[in-house]
This record gives C-alpha cells, structure tokens and sequence, in this order.
C-alpha cells in the first residue's frame, strides 16, 4: 500500500545544529544569549505545563546526530514500508512564542537551511516543510517565496498555537506566498506559551493529559476564522491542512456553522458557499492522534460526515508518545488507500503517485 | 501419570546475571521478544507487545506510580513493579501483566523458572 505519512518528526539532539546557519548576530544570540534551558536547547517561550514523563517514546534513545535519522529509517520507514514521510521538525515550531520576530525569523530560517542541507540529501523519501513563525507575516512570506521553488518542500508549517485566529486578514501575507509559490499552509499542535498565552480556551491547563485532549480547541478557531474571513475565496486553490488536532469535533461544528450562516450570511457577504463547502474544499485532517472510542463504529459514523474517506490524511507523528502505528489505524478498511497515502497526493501536489496509482480524480 | 508427563515445557530465556533490578533484558525466543524482569523477590517475563497498540511494552521505563486518593495528594507506591510502555506510557503490572487503568486489559505473561543460573520460560499455553 501507497502511505504518505504527514507527520513525522526529524529530531535533533542540539539545537546547535542550527549554528552554522545562522547569521553572526543571531549566532552569537544563540551561543551566548539566555535560552530556555542547557546548552543546545532551542530558545522558545515555555507552556504553563509540563508533560510528567516527556514527549517522545521511550524506545527512542539517539545518541549522536545520525542516529536521529538511523532510528528513524529503522524503527519507522523500513518497518512500516513508507512510500513519504514529510518531516514536521519539532522545537522550530515553537519560534512562534518568541517575543522578539526578528530572531524568530532567523531561527527558523536556519532551521529550514539546516532541513534542506541535513535531511533531505538522506533519503528520497523525505519531503520537507517550511517552518515559518506567524509572529511576522511578512517575514514568513518571505521565507516562503525564498524557499517554496525547491522540489522537495511541499508545505508551510506553523504551530497551532498563535496570537490570532488564522483566518485574521493581518496573516494573509503568508497565504498570498502559499498561493504563489503552490504550497498547502499547515499548522500543527504546539506554540501554546510565549507570546500565544490564549492557546487554551478560558486559561491554561494545570495538567498534560488535559492539555493534550483539549488540542482541538485552538485548531477550531482556525478552522472558523479561515472560512469566515474568506481566505478560501482570496485563494481558492489553496489547501489549509490541520495536523495533530484531532478529527471528529469537525462534524459538529459544521452543522453549528452552517445553520448560523444561514441566518447571518449578511455579516461576511464574500463567502459563496456553506462554510461546510469550503471545509470540504480547502481543508484536510491529519488523522493522528485518531479518537479512540469503546465501539470504533460510533467514530467511523462521526468520520463520514465530514467526508473522511477524502478529506483525512494518514499521520503517525513519529515519535512521540501519542504515535499511531500505520498498521494499527482504526479506520474503515474500504477507506485505507485514500486515507494512508492516495489523499495526501491532491494536497502535495509535488509528491509523485505511485507508478501503478493514478491520482485522486 | 509420571511427573516428567506433566512438567511443563520449558524454554531458557537467559542468565540470571544477564538481568537485574530495574534492568530487565529482552530476549528473542523464535519469533517473539519477551520482556525478562527481576524483581525483589524473583522475576518475571512479559510479552514486547503491548496489548493497547503492539508498541514495544518492555522497552519503557520501569517505575512506580501514585496511589488512587480521595484528597489531593500524591503518595508515591509500587516502585519497581510497574511497565510504562515505550510508546504511549500505559502502565502495567509487571507480575500480573494487568493494565492500571482497566484490568481487563492484560499483557501476556509467562511464569519464569530459575535453574541455578539459567531463566527459562513456560511458552506454551
């Protein structure tokens, strides 16, 4: 089976592997500056809470830089015969909680350089995505349209923590950049300290495994802000991919939004369609960490209202402690071709079918 | 009917020294990993498949936990004799196989002989 695996996290074991791509300025920021923790931890605004026993699964243990990659290739690509794994980073999401832009922006310009240079050359089956931090619109559509012509990027990545709705006109410079250079924005679980202070409604969480099953809340405010302020009229063309926000809350919310817009379509009178048409149209669901009810029919029944045979793309988020095992995905079985790679080809439009799978019509 | 009749079959696992306190050792016996495990009063062997996703169960730290209260407190019990698996942190019982939260849900074990130095394992069921 084709599977394109959307979430996969390209470790380092020090942030120092940013250094020689950094500029002097921010080199010397970086070495000598305050940071969040020991030497070669990755400068960043912190949460409220603290995961009790770490985020990344236990079997892991890397102990050089290669090893990042050499466990990888082992414990996940081999193992589970993985056509495409687009690399997510993981720290670099966090430089959008920094105060300061300006070294947000250079820190997580290195990080792509880092990407492209490192990672990449490794092994052809790993795309890359553009880590852009959202504190700075125009910075992150620069780095964009400095990046986006590379073959083997095939998204713009942003934590789903943020200052503003997504959907905000303040941040359509980046989606303007998207659509010009052809690439899906995304926006993954993470960046809820620093300057993203309402990253959970009504105020922080006191404990990790509530954070976690709250990841929803701030993917639907996006996931509202984006249709209603039109961004999918401005750019039709251009795929908003939600990953690690959880799925079966989008039903509901669509019925809700649906009935609202009927009565007050006046207040946003650019939007042509139902909200639930442009989320059909434009937005894609990464499926980790896929719910897990008692009776899997009580989800498969949520899933098909929101289309999931083709709107969900496949995600493991290797490797972390909430991993979901390509072999293990409870999802309808009739559905796992589209959903474990087939799907994801529509949205990265420069990952290459498969020579005996032609695309998605 | 004789006692060799009955004897279950054993299968050597590994050396006593290959295992000790809060380092278990996982052996491949034919096809399977097994988790071998010593604890303060003998030892004990779980199947590297965790009964909640397939993760690799041995692999995770050994540890205690906190004690189901009726305040808000913390108390710091069973040290030593629980499995938190690698890939999510299910906690398991390391003699009873029996997941914390749901004691329906139970990684395999197998009772572990001690010959001198030898561990071996009853595998077949």
């Amino acid at each position: 089976m084709f599977i394109v695996d959307t979430d996969v996290h390209n470790y380092w074991s020090s942030a120092e592997v940013l250094l020689p791509y950094l500029e002097p300025y921010w080199r010397d920021f970086l070495v000598r500056g305050e940071k969040p923790g020991p030497r070669g931890s990755f400068p960043h605004g912190h949460r409220p809470w603290l995961h009790p026993e770490g985020f990344s699964r236990a079997d892991i243990r890397p102990e050089t830089e290669e090893d990042n990659y050499l466990i990888m290739k082992e414990k996940h690509l081999d193992l589970y015969d993985i056509d495409v794994a687009i690399l997510t980073a993981d720290e670099p999401l966090e430089a959008s909680t920094l105060a300061n832009y300006h070294y947000a922006n250079a820190l997580v310009k290195a990080y792509n350089d880092y990407m492209i240079d490192w990672w990449l050359p490794k092994d052809s089956r790993l795309k890359g995505s553009i880590i852009i931090s959202p504190t700075d619109p125009h910075g992150a559509a620069a780095e964009i349209r400095r990046l986006g012509g590379h073959k083997d990027i095939v998204q713009v990545l942003a934590s789903h923590g943020s200052q503003r709705p997504y959907g905000d006109p303040f941040y359509h410079p980046i989606y303007e950049a998207c659509a010009e250079v052809g690439l899906p924005f995304a926006i993954h679980f993470g960046g809820q300290g620093g300057v993203n202070h309402n990253a959970v409604a009504s105020g922080p969480t006191a404990y990790y495994w509530e954070t976690h099953a709250l990841l929803s809340q701030p993917a639907m405010t996006h996931v509202v802000s984006m249709i209603s302020n039109g961004v999918f009229e401005k750019y039709p063309d251009l795929y908003f991919v939600v990953i690690e926000c959880g799925v079966s809350w989008l039903p509901s919310l669509m019925w809700r939004l649906d009935a609202n817009f009927k009565a007050l379509r006046k207040e946003t009178p650019w939007l042509k369609m139902l909200p639930s048409e442009y989320c059909r149209r434009n937005i894609r669901f990464s499926t980790q960490p896929l719910e897990q009810p008692q009776n899997v029919r009580h989800l498969w029944e949520t899933l098909e209202h929101m289309d999931g045979q083709n709107t969900l793309l496949f995600a493991s988020d290797y490797p972390h402690w909430d991993f979901d095992a390509p072999t293990n995905l409870h999802i309808p079985p009739a559905w796992r071709d589209k959903v474990m790679g087939l799907n994801a080809l529509e949205v990265y439009k420069r990952i290459e079918a498969p020579a005996a799978t032609a695309r998605v019509a | 009917m004789t006692a060799a009749a009955t004897a279950p079959a054993l299968t050597f696992a590994c050396k006593t020294a290959d295992v000790a306190v809060g380092k278990p050792r996982i052996v491949t016996i034919g096809r399977i990993g097994v988790g071998i495990f010593q604890l303060e009063d003998g030892y004990a062997a779980l199947l590297n498949i965790c009964p909640h996703r397939a993760g690799q169960l041995c692999e995770g730290p050994i540890s205690g936990t906190t004690r189901q209260t009726d305040k808000t407190e913390f108390v710091y019990e069973r040290a030593g004799e629980l499995i938190r698996c690698a890939w999510h942190g299910w906690e398991f019982d390391i003699r009873s196989g029996k997941c914390l939260v749901d004691d329906k849900l139970k990684a395999r074990t197998f009772p572990v002989h001690v010959d001198g130095d030898d561990i071996y394992l009853e595998m077949a069921r």
